[in-house]
């Protein structure tokens, strides 16, 4: 109880500041989600710079839209719904940019496309199991990579999944199980002597 | 094999949902005769527990950064902000002056007769003593410096 009053006090000083566009708030909120919106945004786009611009990108929507976060819910999922909007919007642009076929009306279609770039997750791995799963991530839709992030990094609830994702609970749980499914056979083909 | 399957989906579930305390009991007596679902289940924890482990390093000045942007936008925005606080004003202070200056006339109109004065000079004194001072007050408001322009 104590810890809700807590948490809404928190979010309602968070949309108070954004909306008198506080700079020493957003610059406490930089300090605290810089580092996760980022990773967040590698998990999407599957690169560091577009990573790095998109977080920048995000802040500065931050800055004018911060009116419209209403503080009745958590800040993170808000911040990242806005860094996803962002990134499916460049990706776009960028794939415009590359490819004279016709591109998927779906939003979320951009991100069902694996990236071909180079893995940042390699260089992120800190133990062999981390090592073995770097190689799957990269070539898992970000679309189901984004939702192993959201859950088990960032230990987002379902329900605030839902919210960033913009879509249904059922769809949630279905990337993640999808996700969980490809990233699983790293370790059962690798260990399939021992099953 | 349709028994385990349906284990396998608990199993996962339980991973990403909530799940009631029986039915993690029935996971716990299945995999102790079941050495697939058992298997399963430990390579489930290992993927959830290899995905905690990547370790992203953000820019050294990355923060620094993204508030220096931040500062600067936010400067724009209220520049921005005070050009449209002045360009406001000068609309209102315009429209009254337009609308002032003819309701002034109407007046003055009336007083022609008893005053012995003619329509010619009614519209001079309109002109002179009050539609292009009040025109010139609302120029001002553009001419103004800095934080004395506009209403603010």
């Amino acid at each position: 109880m104590t810890l809700n009053t807590t948490a809404e006090t928190e979010t309602a000083k968070i949309a108070r500041g954004l909306r008198e566009r506080d700079m020493e708030l957003l610059a406490d909120l930089v300090e605290r989600c810089q580092h996760r919106l980022v990773r967040y945004l590698l998990y999407l786009t599957g690169r560091r710079e577009y990573a790095e611009d998109l977080a920048q990108e995000t802040w500065i929507r931050v800055l004018q839209r911060g009116s419209q976060y209403n503080g009745r819910q958590r800040f993170d999922p808000w911040l990242f719904a806005i860094a996803r909007n962002l990134a499916i919007d460049y990706l776009r642009k960028k794939r415009k940019a590359v490819a004279t076929v016709s591109l998927p009306n779906d939003r979320d279609a951009m991100l069902l496309l694996p990236s071909s770039d180079p893995s940042p997750f390699e260089a992120a791995a800190r133990s062999e199991d981390a090592m073995r799963l770097a190689g799957r991530l990269q070539i898992l839709p970000p679309l189901y990579r984004e939702a192993l992030l959201l859950r088990f990094q960032e230990d987002l609830s379902l329900a605030e999944m839902a919210q960033v994702l913009g879509a249904p609970t059922t769809t949630v749980t279905s990337r993640i199980y999808r996700g969980l499914a490809a990233l699983r056979s790293a370790f059962e083909e690798g260990d399939s002597h021992g099953g | 094999m349709e028994g385990d399957k349906r284990f396998r989906e608990l199993i996962d579930r339980s991973f990403v949902e909530e799940v009631s305390e029986g039915e993690r009991q029935l996971i716990h007596d299945h995999i102790r005769d079941c050495d697939g679902c058992k298997r399963y289940l430990e390579l489930t924890a290992r993927t959830i527990r290899g995905l905690r482990e990547f370790t992203f390093t953000s820019e050294p000045d990355s923060n620094a950064q993204v508030r220096e942007i931040l500062a600067h936008h936010t400067e724009t925005m209220r520049q921005h902000n005070v050009q449209f606080k002045v360009w406001a004003a000068f609309a209102v202070a315009l429209s009254m002056s337009i609308v002032g200056s003819a309701l002034v006339y109407q007046v003055a109109k009336l007083l022609t007769v008893p005053m012995h004065f003619d329509t010619a000079q009614v519209q001079a004194g309109v002109l002179v003593f009050w539609l292009l001072p009040s025109f010139c007050s609302a120029l001002r408001l553009l001419a103004a410096p800095g934080e004395n322009r506009g209403i603010a």
